[in-house]
């Protein structure tokens, strides 16, 4: 089955990630890594991912005019969009890394991202 | 400053082809303010070749480092103790860089992993403009310091060629004709009579037209 890799911030997913596959709302594919922010993530970890097996990437971050730390959701959309360039370059599917936005403290976001990005690469 | 940007990965992926190991080697110098070739364009550069090279079911091994310059002999000459053991060390420096290294360190196989574009300003966050050629004799003070030289299209001395409209350079719509915003400068300085004033031909061998060229000063040679 693909893996698919996500990250979240502190913020924006304030429950363990285990929580949320043991209560079956996020496929077993998805691992997901809480960061304290979206805005330390580097396009190189993104690519890295990809290397190390998985099929897709997501990051959820802040609402982009609520981040906890101001700007680190946007830090991280862009750095998300660099990512995408890249895989463009070597031919591959842009949408394979994506990023999403969610209010603080709300699950949702985080398990449609989650089913969405399994979606996308189921098949 | 310096401005560059990255090759394409599908050239620089060609271009370690048949490597084993590579050193990656950044500038903290102006590639690193221009986002080109610093600490951290050395880190996404060796994660896209790792990612392209095995999509290709190939490995190679990569190690990253970045010198303060790569235009000065006390940085990079320690690359002949340790540099010459990798297959190829793929620069994110300028040509400067590239070109000393290749100077100075025999044993070591040193790639462009950039292209070297032009001496600019930075207009805001991601954007560039070229400002000076570096011509080797400055001739701002007769333009009301704006460079006829890198940003006029033809390099013109004395006024536009005739073939702008509205302020805009014939080339394209986007590039604005320099020699109406010397006159706009000047006039706004009061001296729009300057321009009266002939520029004799220019000699272009202080430009690099007369062979690579060389400074010396006496009082700072060893
Ligand atoms: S090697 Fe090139 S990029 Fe680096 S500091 Fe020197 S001139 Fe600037
Ligand atoms: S006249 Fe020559 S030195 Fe002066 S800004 Fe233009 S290119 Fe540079």
């Amino acid at each position: 089955m693909n893996r698919i890799k996500g990250f979240c911030c502190n913020y924006t997913l304030s429950v363990e990630p285990d929580a949320l596959k043991s209560e079956g709302l996020i496929p077993e594919n998805v691992e997901i890594e809480r960061l304290p922010c979206t805005g330390r993530l580097e396009v190189s970890e993104l690519l890295d991912s990809f290397t190390q097996g998985v099929s897709a990437v997501f990051v959820v971050g802040c609402q982009l005019d609520k981040c906890h730390n101001l700007s680190g959701s946007r830090r991280a959309s862009k750095r998300v969009s660099q990512a995408k360039k890249i895989l463009e370059e070597l031919e591959m599917d842009p949408g394979l890394v994506e990023m999403f936005f969610a209010d603080r403290g709300e699950t949702e976001p985080v398990v449609q991202a989650a089913r969405l990005m399994s979606e996308r690469t189921a098949g | 400053m310096i401005i560059a940007e990255r090759k394409t990965l599908k050239e620089l992926i060609g271009m370690v082809d048949g490597f084993n190991n590579i050193l990656i080697l950044g500038c903290r110098g102006c590639v690193a303010v221009c986002s080109a070739g610093g600490d951290k364009e050395v880190s996404t550069l060796a994660s896209a070749l790792k990612l392209g090279l095995s999509r290709q079911g190939r490995t190679i091994d990569i190690d990253e480092r970045t010198l303060v310059r790569q235009c000065d002999p006390e940085y990079i000459d320690p690359l002949n103790d340790d540099a010459s053991d990798y297959d190829a060390v793929l620069s994110m420096a300028c040509g400067v860089g590239v070109n000393f290294i290749a100077d100075r360190c025999p044993e070591v196989n040193v790639l462009p992993a950039l292209d070297t574009t032009f001496y600019g300003a930075n207009l805001s966050s991601g954007e560039w403009k070229e400002m000076c050629a570096g011509c080797g004799a400055c001739v701002l003070h007769l333009t009301g310091g704006l460079c006829p030289v890198a940003r006029c299209a033809k390099s013109l001395s004395n006024g536009p060629c005739g073939g702008s409209q509205e302020g805009r350079c014939e080339i394209h719509p986007d590039v604005a004709c320099i020699w109406q915003q010397i006159y706009d400068k000047l006039s706004g300085l009061n001296r729009s009579d300057d321009m009266k004033n002939i520029m004799p031909m220019r000699d272009w061998t202080t430009a690099g037209h007369g062979g690579p060229r060389r400074r010396i000063r006496e009082d700072l040679l060893p």
